[in-house]
């Protein structure tokens, strides 16, 4: 019997500097080690500790996975702190994922904030890979100013040249040559950016961020059902057993991190 | 042979120590606790459970869970018994087997403990003022979930086989024991009837109105909760002690040549147990802690596994430094709905 604890052993092999707090780490696993877009996997600092991340690399690359974070906590100023080479280890992947079959035929309407980008990515990345699947993939993405973007280079460039992809920016405060908007990202939610009756949303980034675009979408006449949210909570074990994650009845590891809002409506503090 | 009478419980612990890592029942104090069986010392059938939970000897309090970056040979369980378990604990297992070795998600740590584990459970004859199990259809004895069981009557003891495990034991050992004639059974049975009737009169002051998930999952708004807090000290006792309470936490230490992830118990009733490492925290509120263990035990878990994540075996009463009696809750939110069940009629006169 397999033993859920224990970490597949992996080795980083590259660091990015996506921004002053955030960092992505491409991370080889020394066995096969595949996931869905939208789950989460359990990334151990050996001897330090562990947390969790939804890889921001497609799931279509399966030698690699690159996963971005941001300093936050005790881990990942440590995660910060390491060199290529370094020794990891991941266990997973866990969750449900984002069910982009279901996205089919619809606009799918992506609003992000902050290192909410990185789960994005990888979604970004598998619908682009078919995107004639969709009728549109629309991105309004913010960031407190343009040096906190993550994925910069991708973000100003190749993907706003996509068929079908319709990308927006935003900061809180612009410097340098920004001739983006300013202000947060509910002020470049527009009620005619999508073809509300056929879509679905889908929303990751900082918690108040979270809250004030998915009230946005449902002012917007989005059905909390069509409202995709990753919900980040405490997530330890992976697998609906510790409990920290709780939300409700709900383990957000195991029944989510992806749960539409009507699923969360229910029970309160789900922001904070 | 299922049922089989013995008059002494020596040759029986004997026997079972020759074959696994015995632990005993004893007293220490005003209850009861578990210690490796010593042949010298007298053990005593306890009347009533021991204070601590039968989890920690399938779950224990702390261990190693994982060796990075190989993973070390699993320690080799050896097999163990447990004597003295009361229908509470044999209860409380049934509920972790279905966390940690029915799930799809099988914990192996859990499962190669539970399969040495051999169970010998006991009639309960004076159950404690803390004790509920009858609001959870407990009765004081179990009809199955053990590999034997012993029933205590005046000139010895009735044991029981409830497993293959069980029977296979009373086979191989047949000489220590004798045939129960029918009247030593029906001096089990009112025995029983003795302790039902005993937990009925220790409850009887606790009256819910409908099912507890009802009671419970109609509380989602109650103030109740935060009035409970202001007696609670977050000692977390309460779910340490408690035999259903599974929730852990895992972290990492390094050894001399190799990392560990540990497994260790942990507490929803703890501050930050929720927090994430961004600070948001969706219980910060104690009341809002004490809320969702009892929705986790009543409601959620009941919706998930079909059954309760509570025996009313009464310990987080007896631990309780607040003073905070899970009955005494369940009675006020259970007065709550009848309450506002009562405004609801009104408006629709």
């Amino acid at each position: 019997m397999n033993n859920l604890y224990q970490p597949v052993n992996c080795e980083i092999t590259d660091i990015i500097d996506e921004s002053p707090t955030i960092k992505s780490f491409v991370v080889v696993p020394q066995e096969p080690f595949s996931f869905k877009t939208g789950q989460f996997v359990e990334l151990t600092l050996p001897g330090e500790g562990e947390a969790p991340f939804t890889p921001s690399s497609s799931p279509a690359q399966t030698e690699k996975m690159e996963i971005t974070i941001m300093k936050a906590g005790k881990v990942t100023a440590l995660l910060h702190q390491c060199k290529k080479g370094q020794k990891v280890g991941l266990r997973g992947p866990y969750g449900n994922g984002y069910p982009v079959d279901e996205f089919a035929g619809k606009d799918v309407y992506i609003v992000g904030g902050g290192v909410g980008l990185a789960p994005i990515r990888s979604l970004f990345l598998t619908l682009v890979n078919r995107i004639k699947d969709f009728k549109s993939v629309v991105c309004r993405f913010g960031a407190r100013t343009p040096n906190d973007f993550i994925y910069k280079k991708d973000l100003f460039g190749p993907w706003q040249k996509i068929n079908g992809v319709d990308i927006r920016l935003t900061v809180d405060k612009a410097n340098g040559d920004w001739k983006g908007n300013v202000g947060v990202v509910t002020t470049i939610l527009k009620p005619d950016d999508v073809n509300i009756s056929n879509s679905v949303a889908v929303v990751c980034g900082p918690p108040i961020m979270m809250k004030y675009a998915t009230l946005k979408l449902i002012e917007f006449g989005f059905k909390p059902e069509s409202i995709y949210l990753s919900m980040e909570k405490n997530m330890s074990c992976g697998f609906g057993k510790c409990g920290h994650c709780m939300i409700g009845k709900y383990y957000v590891c195991k029944d989510g991190p992806v749960f539409t809002f009507d699923k969360m409506k229910p029970y309160s503090h789900i922001w904070d | 042979m299922e049922i089989v009478f013995i008059s002494r419980l020596k040759p029986l612990l004997d026997a079972v120590s020759s074959e696994a890592e015995l632990f005993v029942p004893e007293k220490s104090g005003e209850f009861y606790i578990y210690k490796k069986y010593n042949p010298s010392k007298e053990v005593v059938l306890n009347t009533i459970r021991t204070c601590t939970p039968v989890k920690e000897f399938l779950f224990p309090i702390r261990e190693v869970a994982a060796v990075f970056p190989k993973d070390k040979e699993p320690e080799k369980i050896k097999p163990f018994a447990v004597f003295g378990l009361k229908d509470c604990d044999i209860r409380s297992i049934q509920i972790l087997d279905k966390v940690f070795a029915e799930d799809e998600y099988k914990d192996s740590l859990y499962i190669s403990r539970r399969e040495k584990m051999f169970i010998i459970s006991s009639d309960c004859t004076e159950p404690g003022q803390s004790c509920f199990c009858n609001l959870f259809d407990g009765e004081g004895f179990s009809k199955s979930g053990f590999d034997l069981n012993i029933s205590p009557i005046k000139d010895g003891f009735i044991i029981e086989a409830g497993s293959a495990k069980g029977k296979d034991f009373i086979k191989k050992h047949s000489g220590l024991f004798a045939e129960v004639p029918s009247a030593l059974i029906s001096e089990r049975d009112k025995n029983r009837q003795k302790t039902r009737a005993q937990l009925e009169k220790n409850s009887s002051e606790i009256k819910l109105d409908g099912q507890v998930r009802e009671i419970v999952e109609n509380a989602a708004d109650s103030e109740i909760f935060d009035k409970e807090a202001k007696d609670c000290i977050e000692c977390q006792a309460c779910t340490r002690v408690c035999p259903t309470c599974h929730c852990f936490y895992l972290y990492d230490a390094s050894q001399k040549d190799y990392f560990v992830k540990m497994k260790m118990w942990d507490s929803c009733m703890r501050m930050a147990y929720a927090a994430v490492a961004g600070g948001e925290n969706p219980r910060k509120v104690l009341g809002d802690r004490i809320r969702h263990r009892l929705m986790h035990k009543f409601v959620y878990f009941l919706d998930r596994y079909g059954v309760n994540m509570c025996v009313g075996c009464g310990r987080c009463i007896d631990s309780d430094a607040g003073g905070m009696d899970l009955r005494q809750v369940l009675k006020k939110l259970s007065e709550e709905k009848i309450n506002k069940d009562k405004g609801k009629t009104k408006v629709v006169k």
